[in-house]
C-alpha cells in the first residue's frame, strides 16, 4: 500500500503519528532552543530518565502514569539542582541523579515484571516509543503543548530573551520574575512527557538537541533561531515519519523502521550536515576561509620578496619560498597582472601594477613596526615578526587611521623609507 | 544448589565468610559468588576511575557511551553472522561490538567538539542521540525484536557466568596498573594543565588514556550491570567518599572501597528480598538504589559529625 503526501495527513492511520509526531517535534525542539542557550543541553536527557520511576510506581497505584512521571521529573529537576547548589560539577550531578532514579525505576520495573507481567509488557514500549499506536486524541495534549509554547515565545519574549542571555540582570532587574522561570520548566517537562508514548523514555532528548544546534548555524538572532529549530524539527519529524513508512512497506515481511529512532536519526543528520555546510558557521566555509588567507599571505610574501630584490629566477626564488606549489602562485600573480616572466627562462619581476601592490604591502609592515614601536613602546628588535602577520590584516581603513595617527610619516624604526600611499 | 538459597542479610554474610574461610568460595563458586566478584570488581575498576572523570568533566560522556553501546553490538552482530554465522549475544560478539562504539564515540564526541567548535555537552548530546537511534534501528531491522538493545543496556546482573567474572577481574588489573603508573600525570594534567604542558606531559594523550579506559570500563561492564548502573558506580561512591574527604590519593582509595561495600550489601539485600518476601528484585536496580539512598543519609548525617577544617577541592580547575 501506498500512502500520498496528503495522505499522511488525513488518512485516518497515519494522522495521528504525523501530526502527533510532528506537534511533539516542534515543541521539543523550541525548547530545545531554550536549553542549548542555557548551556545544559543534557538536561532533558537527565530529566527523560528521571521519570522513568514516576511512570512504575504509577502503575502499582490508580494514578494516571502522567502524574507520576512529571512528578519524579520535578523530583529529578530538583535533585540536580541541589547537587549543583552544593557545588558538584553539572555533568556529575546529570549523571549520577540520572543513573540513581534510573536505577530506582530498574528495581521497580523487576517488580512490576513479577506482580502485574501485563503492565509490564506495556510499559516497556515506553522506553524506546511506538509512534503507530497514537490516534486522534493523543494529539491533543501534544497540539495545546506547542500552543502554549508558542503564545509564552509570543507574548514574554523580551523577558525570555533576556533570562537566556543575561540571567542576573533578569533577575535583580525583575523583568523575568521566578513564574517566567516557571512555566519555562513546567513546559519542559510537559514537552518531555509528551514524547514518552511516541519516541520513549531512552531516546527523548535527540529530537530536542539536534534542530537547535543545527539552527544555530544559520543565525545569530534568537527569533530567527526559534524560526529555523522549529523548522528543522518539523522537517526531521515529517521526513522521519515518512522514511518510517516507506522502510516498513519496503521491507513489509522482514522487519520495521521504528519512527521515533528514524526521526531522531534524520534529525541528527540534518544538524551534522548544517555543521559541515552551513555558510559561515560550517566547517567547509571556515575551511576554505582559512585555505585563501593562507594563500593570499604566500602571493603577498612573494611579491613582497620581488619588490625587495628586483628580477628573480625561479630558483633563487624557491629558495626563499619552501612551498610545493610555487609555480602555481606565481601563475596566479601573473594572471593577476602583478608579475611579469621574462621572455628568456624562468625569471620573473614585478609589473608597474606590482610594484604598487608590494609597495603598499611594505608600507603597511613598516607603519605597524612604527606604530609598535612609537605609540605602544615595544623595543624596535621585536616588532618584525608581529608586522609581518599584520601585514596580511590590516585593512585601508586601519592604514588611514595609522598614517593620521602617526602623523604622515615618512620612515620606520629600522630607518627604512615607507612607500607612499598608493594612488589611486 | 545454592548455598545462598533462602538467606536472609545477616545469614548471607556469614555463609559467604564460612565459604571464605573453608576455601569453597574459591574451588565451586556460587552464583551470588560470581556475581558477588564481578559487581565487585566493576565497582573496584569504577571507582579508580571516577575521581578523574568527574574531576575532567566527563561523566555525561559515559552516559553517552551507555547508550551507543548497543550500536557497536548490532554492527557487530551484522558482520559476525555475515562472516562466520554467529548467533547473537555471544560473549565474543558482544565484546567487539562494545569496543568498537566506544571508540566510535569517542573519537566523533571529540571531532565534533574540535572541528565544529561545539561545547562539549552539546556535542554528546547530538552524537550520543545520532548513533543509539542508528543502533535502535539496526537492531529492529534484523532481529524484529525491539527490545534486545534495551536489554543490553539495562544489563542483567542475575545471570552472570563465570566468564563475566574473568573479564572484569582482567580489567580491573589493567585499570589498576594504568592509574598506579598514570597518577602524578593524571593529578597534574587535571589540577594545574599548564603546568603539565610545561613539564612536557601532554594532558591531550592523557585524555585520551582517560577515554579509552572508559571505554574499556563500558566494555567489561555493560553485561555485569548494565551501563545506566555503571553511570551509577562512576558518581555515586565518589559522591559519598567526596564528602568525607578532598585528597585525591585518599578518594581513589575510599572510592573503590564504598563502591565494593555497597555492592556486597546490594546483592545481600536481594538475597534477603528474594529470601524473605519472595520478591526477585533486579540487583544493579537495587545496588544503584542503595547507592543514592547512602548518598542521601550520609549527606544530611554529615551535620551531626565533627568536622575537621579542611581544604576543598575546587572544581573549575578541571577545566579543559
Amino acid at each position: 500500500m501506498s500512502f500520498s503526501l496528503l495522505d499522511f495527513f488525513t488518512h485516518p492511520i497515519l494522522r495521528g503519528p504525523t501530526w502527533g509526531t510532528l506537534f511533539l517535534c516542534l515543541s521539543s525542539s523550541l525548547m530545545g532552543v531554550i536549553l542549548l542557550l542555557q548551556r545544559r543541553p543534557l538536561l532533558s536527557e537527565a530529566l527523560s530518565h528521571t521519570m522513568w520511576p514516576g511512570i512504575l510506581l504509577a502503575l502499582f497505584f490508580p494514578i494516571p502514569i502522567a502524574l507520576g512521571g512529571i512528578l519524579f521529573a520535578l523530583l529529578g529537576y530538583f535533585s540536580i539542582s541541589f547537587l549543583e547548589k552544593k557545588k558538584v560539577p553539572s555533568d556529575t550531578a546529570l549523571a549520577f541523579s540520572l543513573a540513581s532514579f534510573f536505577g530506582l525505576g530498574v528495581t521497580l520495573a523487576s517488580a512490576l515484571q513479577i506482580q502485574k507481567p501485563k503492565a509490564y509488557q506495556e510499559v516497556q514500549h515506553l522506553l524506546l516509543g511506538q509512534a503507530a499506536i497514537l490516534d486522534d486524541k493523543a494529539l491533543v495534549v501534544p497540539a495545546l503543548l506547542t500552543l502554549a509554547i508558542v503564545l509564552l515565545l509570543l507574548f514574554r519574549f523580551r523577558s525570555i530573551q533576556l533570562l537566556l542571555f543575561d540571567p542576573a540582570f533578569a533577575r535583580c532587574s525583575g523583568l523575568a520574575r521566578k513564574p517566567l522561570e516557571l512555566a519555562l520548566l513546567a513546559l519542559l517537562l510537559l514537552s518531555l512527557l509528551s514524547g514518552i508514548r511516541s519516541v520513549g523514555v531512552l531516546l527523548l532528548s535527540g529530537i530536542a538537541i539536534a534542530p537547535a544546534i543545527a539552527a544555530r548555524q544559520f543565525t545569530n538572532r534568537l527569533q530567527t533561531l526559534f524560526l529555523l529549530a522549529a523548522l528543522f524539527g518539523a522537517l526531521s519529524g515529517l521526513f522521519g515519519i515518512w522514511l518510517s513508512v516507506w522502510g516498513t512497506t519496503v521491507l513489509s515481511c522482514s522487519g520495521s523502521l521504528p519512527t521515533g529512532p528514524t526521526v531522531i536519526a534524520v534529525g541528527g543528520t540534518i544538524a551534522l550536515l548544517s555543521l559541515l555546510f552551513a555558510p559561515k558557521r560550517g566547517w567547509l566555509f571556515r575551511f576554505f576561509r582559512i585555505a585563501f588567507f593562507r594563500l593570499k599571505c604566500i602571493e603577498e610574501n612573494v611579491l613582497k620578496t620581488l619588490w625587495k630584490q628586483g628580477t628573480l629566477s625561479f630558483s633563487t626564488l624557491k629558495k626563499t619560498h619552501c612551498i610545493p606549489f610555487l609555480r602555481y602562485i606565481l601563475w596566479r600573480l601573473q594572471s593577476a597582472g602583478w608579475v611579469e616572466k621574462e621572455a628568456k627562462g624562468l625569471v620573473y619581476r614585478l609589473s608597474p601594477d606590482g610594484v604598487q601592490k608590494a609597495a603598499s604591502i611594505v608600507r603597511l609592515h613598516r607603519l605597524w613596526e612604527l606604530y609598535l614601536t612609537s605609540s605602544l613602546g615595544l623595543g624596535k628588535e621585536k616588532v618584525h615578526g608581529s608586522a609581518e602577520e599584520m601585514e596580511h590584516i590590516l585593512t585601508p581603513e586601519l592604514e588611514k587611521e595609522l598614517t593620521h595617527h602617526l602623523s604622515h610619516p615618512e620612515v620606520d624604526p629600522h630607518d627604512q623609507q615607507i612607500p607612499s600611499p598608493r594612488r589611486l | 544448589m545454592n548455598p545462598y538459597w533462602d538467606t536472609n542479610l545477616f545469614s548471607f554474610f556469614l555463609t559467604l565468610l564460612s565459604r571464605l574461610f573453608s576455601g569453597a568460595l574459591f574451588t565451586n563458586p556460587a552464583a551470588d559468588e560470581i556475581q558477588l566478584g564481578t559487581l565487585s570488581l566493576v565497582a573496584f575498576s569504577c571507582g579508580l576511575l571516577s575521581p578523574f572523570l568527574v574531576l575532567k568533566r566527563m561523566s555525561m560522556f559515559a552516559n553517552a557511551l551507555s547508550h551507543t553501546v548497543l550500536l557497536g553490538i548490532a554492527l557487530a552482530f551484522l558482520l559476525s553472522s555475515a562472516l562466520f554465522g554467529a548467533t547473537l549475544l555471544q560473549p565474543s560478539t558482544l565484546f567487539i561490538g562494545a569496543l568498537l562504539s566506544a571508540l566510535l564515540t569517542a573519537l566523533l564526541t571529540e571531532g565534533t567538539t574540535r572541528l565544529f567548535r561545539l561545547q562539549e555537552e552539546s556535542s554528546v548530546g547530538l552524537i550520543f542521540s545520532l548513533l543509539f537511534a542508528l543502533g535502535v534501528i539496526i537492531t529492529t531491522l534484523f532481529t524484529r525484536h525491539i527490545h534486545l538493545g534495551v536489554e543490553a543496556v539495562l544489563g542483567n546482573a542475575d545471570a552472570l557466568q563465570r566468564s563475566d567474572l574473568f573479564l572484569s577481574g582482567l580489567y580491573a588489573l589493567l585499570s589498576l596498573g594504568t592509574i598506579l603508573l598514570f597518577f602524578r600525570p593524571l593529578q597534574i594534567s587535571i589540577f594545574d594543565r599548564s603546568f603539565a604542558l610545561l613539564s612536557g606531559l601532554r594532558p591531550q594523550l592523557l585524555h585520551f588514556l582517560l577515554l579509552f579506559l572508559t571505554a574499556g570500563l563500558s566494555v567489561s561492564a555493560f553485561r555485569a550491570i548494565g551501563l545506566l548502573l555503571v553511570l551509577s558506580f562512576l558518581t555515586g561512591p565518589y559522591l559519598i567518599a567526596r564528602l568525607f574527604c578532598h585528597r585525591l590519593s585518599l578518594l581513589l582509595i575510599l572510592t573503590p572501597a564504598i563502591g565494593i561495600a555497597l555492592s556486597l550489601l546490594g546483592i545481600a539485600l536481594s538475597r534477603h528480598l528474594l529470601s524473605l518476601y519472595d520478591l526477585p528484585l533486579s540487583t544493579g536496580g537495587i545496588t544503584t538504589s542503595l547507592i543514592a539512598l547512602t548518598w542521601l543519609v550520609l549527606y544530611f548525617a554529615r551535620a551531626y559529625i565533627p568536622k575537621r577544617k579542611s581544604y576543598s577541592i575546587t572544581h573549575n580547575s578541571a577545566n579543559l
